[in-house]
């Protein structure tokens, strides 16, 4: 608080504002504390969605994801998943270097896709950002050097093609961001339908509002773009060039 | 301080308006924005309307700001991270400086931001010998070429695919090319070097949650991420205004940003930063600040009829509508914040007498407001501002632009008061306008005081008899 030169500056706001009205009153109104209707509406309408209805979503997702060129793969179970993903290693040359790696989130998830066995025979190595012996610089530079990310999501949200990411331990930032392809994997059950049903979980459900945004959550929609030279559309200005998704569909 | 130069407004829209390329690119870029934004608009599951609510949300914000603010910093305090008030610019950069010093940073990469351009941020670091890289592909174009952005969003629009390539060839001693897609992926190259390497990120703030303790950077291109990521240390900077209470009123603001910066109903990346990295998280930066800039905020905000102004959240929406901006470019407007919103928003900003043209070029067609994420009223406050200009006011410390002109309108309206005096003005003009040069009926020059109304223009002649005389004699 100290020399942060808030007190003046807020008394300066005050003044401008000429604002009779008490701050305490103000804030009350401002910073409602009670869970709206709509909101309520919305968190019933979430819990009670049907496999069918995430379906739906699903589709709504697939139309979304085509003119933002991100990749949407409906996978049965888990296996199918390592299969494409070995596919993809195989088929994708790297961005850096002449090594291919692969760098994946510590996450139950992803560790059931069993990725370090199946890559093993095309001899790219798999590097998990969770294990306890490595330090933050040994992650970053295997990030770096990785051609490939893999991670998880929190949500999707269906109506933009969003992966909506927390920060976690184990889950780096950085790997959806620095490796030139962007692989994620999720369950159909993580589909949401948009933003106003994100803020609702991450503000009123009892569950999802204790870790809250955390210090750093993340959206993604697609590989990155820049329309910067002429208009002319271009993908893989600073992030990931590609984004694939899949999306498991039955559990197992 | 950025540099201003909006008193050269009217040679510099000349040189503007004579440029073809920056003709050309200004079309394209209003036919696919502004009408790609308008569709999105009326695709809202609310509709266009969103936009009047979203206005009401900006203004409770605005009205509400003291509570708002301390809000947001006590939360982002919360998570470990530091907040600083700045008064001005200067305090800003210098708080800037400090953080730099402590942190021993050599390298500074900038996540596009437009109040780090308004308070000379990449100067006074550069001026420390600190080395600044601009990050995002036009704000780096434009920084190689030593120029200033022509576009909120698209910084870099007056320039060409072999402009590019020759300051590409320039800079980074490449062979010169001329191919988008190879140019951006030169840059990627050059630029994640940067990332690579810089102790310290900088980034604007598109719009902060208070109630979450969050500022949330929007982008495309992936680079504020990067930023806010791999460097040890992330300082973000915002104007003040530029904050929503709730999680509520974030989801209508971040919908209509995105909507009305580049008719995308999500840009590719939205990151909410609330703090440094946890003990336990790999990656992020260890020292997260963020400074709140007042610079002439706050006395806006104490004048009634411009408050609304601070309502803005930096889309760039109107500046792909406007007929001016059309023809004269960002470069014009001599400052950051050009367009409808620079014309409004620099006066107030950096002396209404001083960036007077750019109040005085704009049409009053209103389309901006209809275009304007949040619904602001920009014509009205254009009239307030021409307003100050004929009268003069001793708040604001403008001085009357033109006594003549006053003291004409002063004459007209004795003159129009008074019937006979008005038959006879009437006739004495349609005498004299014989004497005018003219052109296929038109009057091609009128005689000073009033010779500038046909600069650009002319004038139909008077009629040889008038209307009313007409009337009686039927």
């Amino acid at each position: 608080m100290k020399n942060s030169g808030q007190e003046e500056f807020i008394k300066t706001i005050k003044t401008a504002l000429g604002t009779s009205r008490a701050a305490s009153g103000r804030k009350a109104d401002l910073f409602a504390g009670d869970i709206s209707a709509e909101s309520r509406a919305i968190l019933e309408r979430i819990q009670n969605r049907s496999a069918a209805d995430h379906k739906k979503l699903l589709d709504t997702l697939i139309e979304a994801a085509g003119p933002i060129n991100l990749e949407v793969i409906a996978c049965d179970d888990t296996g199918a998943v390592t299969t494409a993903i070995a596919a993809l290693v195989r088929e994708k040359d790297p961005e850096w270097g002449e090594q291919k790696g692969v760098v994946a989130w510590a996450h139950p998830l992803i560790e059931r896709l069993n990725l370090p066995a199946a890559l093993a025979e095309q001899n790219v190595p798999v590097f998990v950002t969770g294990l306890k012996k490595s330090t933050d610089e040994d992650i970053r530079q295997r990030i770096v050097d990785a051609f490939i990310g893999v991670t998880s999501a929190d949500f999707c949200m269906a109506d933009t093609a969003t992966l909506v990411m927390r920060t976690r331990p184990g889950h780096a930032r950085s790997v959806s961001l620095v490796p030139a392809i962007h692989i994620a994997v999720i369950k159909l059950d993580q589909m949401i339908a948009d933003l106003k049903e994100l803020y609702a979980l991450l503000k009123w459900d009892p569950h999802e509002r204790q870790e809250g945004l955390t210090n750093c959550l993340t959206f993604i929609s697609g590989p990155s773009k820049t329309a910067d030279i002429e208009a002319t559309m271009v993908h893989g200005a600073h992030g990931p060039r590609e984004v694939h998704l899949f999306v498991i569909i039955t559990h197992d | 301080m950025c540099k201003i130069t909006s008193e050269n407004y009217v040679a510099e829209a000349r040189k503007a308006i004579k440029n073809p390329i920056l003709q050309k690119a200004l079309a394209d870029l209003q036919n696919r924005f502004g009408r790609g934004t308008a569709e999105c608009y009326r695709r809202l599951p609310e509709g266009p309307d969103l936009r009047i609510k979203a206005h009401k949300t900006r203004m409770d914000a605005i009205e509400n700001l003291d509570v708002v603010l301390e809000t947001l910093a006590d939360n982002v305090r919360k998570n470990g991270g530091h907040v600083f008030f700045a008064k001005d610019s200067q305090a800003a950069v210098k708080y800037c400086l400090e953080v730099a010093r402590q942190h021993q940073v050599k390298r500074v990469v900038n996540g596009k931001s437009m109040v780090s351009e308004e308070i000379g941020l990449n100067e006074a670091l550069m001026g420390a010998g600190i080395e600044v890289s601009e990050t995002d592909l036009g704000e780096y174009i434009i920084q190689l070429a030593g120029e200033t952005p022509s576009h909120i969003i698209a910084p870099a629009i007056h320039k060409t695919r072999r402009d590019v390539g020759r300051l590409f060839a320039d800079h980074l001693d490449i062979p010169f090319e001329n191919d988008p897609p190879k140019l951006t992926w030169i840059a990627r190259k050059a630029l994640r070097q940067k990332f690579l390497a810089a102790d310290m990120g900088t980034s604007g703030c598109n719009i902060a949650c208070a109630e979450t303790g969050h500022i949330t950077t929007v982008s495309n291109e992936g680079n504020i991420r990067m930023s806010a990521t791999l460097p040890k240390v992330h300082v973000a900077f915002m104007g003040m205004e530029r904050v929503a209470a709730t999680l509520e009123d974030h989801d209508i603001l971040l919908r209509l940003l995105c909507r009305g910066a580049a008719a995308q109903n999500m840009a590719t990346y939205v990151s909410y930063i609330g703090g440094p990295r946890q003990a336990d998280q790999a990656d992020g930066p260890q020292a997260f600040h963020l400074v709140i800039l007042d610079n002439g905020r706050s006395r806006i905000l104490s004048d009634p009829e411009f408050r609304e102004i601070l309502c803005c959240i930096r889309c760039a929406a109107c500046l792909n509508v406007c007929p001016v901006y059309a023809k004269i470019g960002g470069h014009s407007y001599g400052y950051v914040y050009t367009g409808p919103v620079g014309a409004v928003v620099t006066p107030l900003l950096v002396g209404i007498n001083r960036a007077k043209d750019l109040c005085l070029g704009e049409t009053l067609c209103g389309a901006c407001q209809e275009a304007c994420a949040v619904n602001i009223d920009l014509p009205r406050m254009l009239m307030v501002l021409r307003k100050k200009l004929a009268q003069g006011d001793p708040t604001w410390g403008v001085i009357p632009v033109d006594r003549t002109e006053k003291r004409i309108w002063q004459a007209w309206s004795w003159i129009i008061r008074n019937r006979s005096v008005y038959d006879l003005a009437l006739r004495l003009m349609a005498l004299g306008q014989k004497l005018l040069p003219q052109r296929n009926g038109m009057i091609r020059r009128l005689p000073p005081p009033v010779n500038g109304w046909t600069q650009t223009r002319d004038l139909r002649p008077l009629a040889a008899e008038s209307f009313i005389r007409r009337w009686n004699r039927k």
